[in-house]
């Protein structure tokens, strides 16, 4: 599988959880950002980063 | 299905249309916002609710970066090639809803929104995130069509809109847009009416209206108190004047 679209860096710098506000990791292999005070993981789709609460995946508790 | 994803469904085949509108990509309201642009070479632009794009591929010349927000992923999709085939390489793209912004606080020079807040299922709770993610001494300009503040000007319109797009969520009035951006600790800083000419098939057909649904249009028109025909100036082909309203917007 092609490593999926990077996210642009300039939009990294300003993005925050849509729920929470919190911080944001990029899991690049993944191609999602990960929100671990909101537990989701926001998806990203041809480099577009998908901020819906709805949308994102529910991060397993561990 | 949530709201947000209604639109998002709503407007999904119909991106394209968008960018190729005239209603859309032309209009002494995109003049005057490209104005409000002027020796902001350094400012970061959020684009809220882009749409087309429009807004973004005006303003990218004038500014350091666009951020063109939208919920409807095929828009941004046409939003990222039109920029590229245009050579704005300073416009990213970003899906979110107006009402939960992923951004930082203070994370934007200017907020730009154009024909969008009428599609917000919580108009209030966008002003707000667009406040937030605005520096304190940001600026916004607000376009949006509005509805008159006479009752039964105001109910022909909402009928109207409804019917054209099952989308529509509301249209306010000049003075209800005033007080919600005060609430939102927004400054207003000038308003500015027009007048904008809808032609019926084109604009049933940008928003891909069922016949049924066009044809109930026209039945309300044709039925509509002389009030209401004399002040949307609705034409024998269906065609009407909509009152399309801009507001520049200092830091609160």
């Amino acid at each position: 599988m092609a490593d999926p679209a990077p996210i642009d860096p300039r939009l990294l710098e300003i993005l925050v959880c849509p729920v929470t506000r919190g911080p944001l990791e990029y899991d690049r292999a993944a191609g999602e950002l990960i929100s671990r005070t909101a537990g989701l993981a926001y998806p990203i789709r041809d480099g577009i980063p998908i901020m819906l609460a709805e949308e994102a995946r529910v991060l397993a508790e561990t | 299905m949530s709201q947000h994803q209604f639109v998002a469904t709503q407007y999904a085949p119909r991106a394209e249309d968008y960018v190729t509108s005239l209603n859309h990509s032309t209009g002494a309201d995109l003049d005057q916002m490209e104005l409000e642009l002027q020796g902001c070479q350094a400012a970061r632009v959020l684009d809220l609710g882009c749409g087309g794009g429009h807004v973004s591929y005006r303003a990218a010349p004038h500014v350091a970066e666009v951020t063109a927000v939208d919920l409807t992923p095929s828009m941004l999709e046409v939003v990222a090639r039109t920029a590229a085939e245009r050579g704005l390489s300073n416009i990213t793209v970003q899906q979110a809803a107006a009402e939960a912004l992923p951004f930082a606080d203070a994370s934007f020079d200017i907020v730009l929104c154009r024909f969008t807040t009428h599609h917000w299922h919580d108009m209030e709770a966008g002003l707000r995130e667009a406040r937030r993610v605005v520096k304190p001494a940001g600026k916004g300009v607000f376009v949006d069509s509005v509805a008159p503040s006479d009752r039964l000007l105001d109910t022909h319109l909402q009928a109207v809109e409804l019917l054209r797009d099952a989308s529509h969520v509301r249209n306010y009035s000049t003075g209800e847009w005033a007080a919600a951006l005060e609430r939102a600790r927004f400054a207003l800083t000038s308003v500015t009416a027009r007048k904008l000419r809808m032609d019926f098939p084109v604009w049933i057909a940008r928003t891909r209206t069922p016949a049924h649904h066009a044809a109930a249009i026209r039945s309300l028109q044709v039925d509509a108190p002389a009030a209401v025909k004399t002040y949307f100036a609705i034409g024998e082909d269906g065609g009407f004047d909509l009152d399309v309203i801009t507001f520049v917007l200092g830091a609160g």
